[in-house]
């Protein structure tokens, strides 16, 4: 969890600079706040697929699991074991 | 006869007054209920001091209210400014320093945010909330937009201005300097919203989403073309393209528009939009940038009975072109042809017309050629000129745009964009001017110059990197520069890369040499492709 999380962090204050005001907790609303609107979300989905080899359908694409660090490294954990090379 | 922009509401309220005319989530008003609404807050926008002319600023994020607000303005013979919500106090109140308005519409919230500015704005003489507000302004009005919207007289005002006259101010940005405010009339408005409802063939059974916001000429034309003809327009505030492809279904959305990075949004793989029919979907428009070819792909296979139809325009001019739906297959990286009632040239630099294939600026003519920028009369006469192509008797008669714009014609007249003429940036639909963000980079500390260029990217268009110097001695964080500029701009202005660099190239007249910036990022001298 805590890895994910890490990686998450890092590359949501790297995007979304804003998400640090105040110190950056892993439960803070990263959608309520405006801190990540509609394109910030594709910069997400695009992050997981790279980082993580995820594909994100559009019914994951929910508040649950985009709202925090830590309901996205909670998705990530559930969606993502680990599948390694294919071919 | 419509000939003001609020007469367009009046109208279809007369003429089928029980309507849906508007939706937000579970609000739905009639357009009898939209016209005495907006005739509520016309009176109490008069009773509170507006003068015919007067500019009333509009911070708000999508909702009714900015609706009634735009309108109810235009009845009292004012002059309505819509201000982007994402925008932050610092270009908020660069917008009210340049238009001063006497009157401010905003919610409760937005007001606290930018309370600050508004004590020291002595031009603004009220401010209307649309939710609850305990801010107090000395010197000012501050009154509860839901009382008055509840509550006001319903008798509809005297009429104070004539078409000719200001509307509109919407804001926005060049190649340099700060954003200006375009001024349109309402006979710009009105013949743009004749025109593209023409051509879109917009009727009382239409069912139109609204995404684009109303400070985007093209946000604003597609509110009034709904009105003109007595369809429904449904406001969406978004955040994941399901949210769209719900609107879609539960709205029985006939029409939705658009810009780049939205279809892109909406297009990607994932998308729920392909596993759904839309039979109801008339037709889909676009415009702010070219679509990129794989998405406009995409969006054709998975919409195939809904029109796509390109559109280009420029707040200058409001609406300048589109593609017809039948030449999608022939051309599909065109941008179109001059909208009805207009005419586009394309001269080169001696002001002579171009042979086909032969790039030059866009020059546009006909009705919605806007007034000007506000209280900018060099600007505007740089962009607003005689028409080079009427007999010398007729030149100074009207005024054609000059777009900056540089495009080909084909033989058959369809234009083909090329790229700016000047060094404006375009991201995610929006013209944004790179003193703007230069600004905002050499107030950082320890920053002693700094420039801003856009570089191509698949889903933006183009996005932005920053390139600062530091002063002697002082050592600079990227990451920190990243915070400053969140701190200080929307996210639309953001630069996604910054590089540091020991100094900046300069051309022989001692000013930022952009061109050899440009290449010097595109050739990788610095790593510029990922993060």
């Amino acid at each position: 969890m805590s890895e994910t999380a890490n990686k998450i962090r890092k590359f949501v204050i790297g995007r979304f600079p804003l998400a640090q005001r105040g110190g950056l907790d892993d439960a803070q609303n990263l959608l309520q706040s405006g801190i990540v609107d509609s394109l910030g979300i594709l910069e997400l989905v695009n992050y997981l697929a790279e980082e993580f080899d995820i594909v994100v359908s559009d019914d994951e694409l929910l508040p649950e699991n985009f709202s925090s660090i830590r309901s996205l490294a909670g998705f990530v954990e559930r969606k993502g074991q680990p599948t390694g090379a294919t071919d | 006869m419509e000939y003001l922009t609020h007469h367009l509401l009046e109208t279809s309220a007369s003429t089928d007054p029980s309507k849906e005319a508007l939706v937000h989530g579970e609000r739905r008003l009639s357009y009898e209920e939209l016209d005495t609404l907006t005739t509520r807050l016309a009176n109490a926008l008069i009773d509170a001091g507006l003068q015919r002319m007067d500019r009333v600023g509009i911070y708000l994020e999508k909702c009714v209210e900015q609706v009634i607000a735009m309108l109810a303005v235009s009845k009292a013979g004012g002059v309505f400014v819509p201000i982007n919500h994402l925008l932050f106090p610092d270009q908020v109140d660069h917008i009210l320093r340049d238009c001063r308005p006497q009157a401010l519409v905003t919610s409760g919230a937005r007001l606290e945010s930018i309370k600050g500015i508004l004590r020291n704005n002595a031009d603004l003489g009220a401010v209307f909330t649309t939710t609850a507000s305990d801010v107090s302004l000395e010197g000012k009005l501050v009154l509860d937009g839901e009382t008055i919207l509840a509550r006001g007289a319903a008798d509809p005002p005297r009429s104070r201005v004539i078409s000719h006259d200001l509307a509109a101010i919407l804001y926005t940005s060049g190649s340099t300097g700060r954003p200006k405010g375009v001024m349109l009339s309402h006979a710009n408005l009105i013949a743009g919203s004749r025109i593209v409802s023409t051509y879109l063939k917009i009727n009382s059974e239409d069912r139109i989403v609204s995404i684009v916001p109303f400070s985007f000429d093209y946000g604003l034309n597609q509110l009034l073309t709904g009105l003109e003809h007595g369809a429904t327009v449904v406001l969406l505030n978004f955040r994941f393209p399901n949210d769209v492809v719900q609107c879609l279904i539960d709205e029985r959305i006939t029409g939705l528009a658009g810009v780049p990075s939205f279809w892109s949004l909406l297009a990607q793989p994932s998308s729920s939009l392909h596993r759904h029919e839309f039979p109801r979907l008339r037709y889909i428009t676009n415009t702010g940038g070219a679509m990129p070819q794989p998405v406009l792909a995409k969006l054709r296979e998975s919409l195939p009975d809904t029109d796509v139809i390109l559109m280009y325009g420029l707040t200058e001019a409001f609406r300048s072109t589109y593609l017809p739906p039948e030449e999608l297959d022939r051309r599909p990286t065109s941008m179109g042809r001059a909208i009805p009632d207009t005419e586009i040239y394309v001269l080169n630099e001696h002001g002579k017309p171009c042979a086909p294939g032969e790039p030059g600026e866009l020059v546009h003519r006909g009705p919605t050629v806007s007034l000007g920028y506000w209280g900018n009369t060099e600007a505007t006469n740089r962009v607003l000129r005689p028409n080079p192509m009427s007999p010398p008797e007729l030149r100074d008669t009207e005024k054609v745009c000059y777009s900056g714009d540089l495009v080909t014609m084909d033989e058959d007249g369809f234009l083909y964009f090329q790229g700016r003429r000047d060094s404006a940036i375009k991201s995610a639909g929006y013209r944004i001017s790179a003193t703007e963000i230069e600004s905002v980079l050499v107030a950082i500390d320890g920053v002693r110059e700094a420039a801003a260029i856009g570089v191509p990217d698949e889903v933006l268009g183009q996005s932005i990197v920053g390139i600062v110097v530091p002063h002697d001695g002082e050592t600079l964080e990227i990451d920190e520069i990243l915070t400053s500029c969140a701190e200080k701009m929307p996210r639309y202005m953001m630069p996604k890369h910054v590089e540091i660099v020991a100094d900046l190239p300069k051309t022989a007249h001692g000013k930022i040499d952009y061109q050899s910036l440009r290449s010097r990022v595109n050739s990788g001298g610095n790593p510029s492709d990922e993060s």
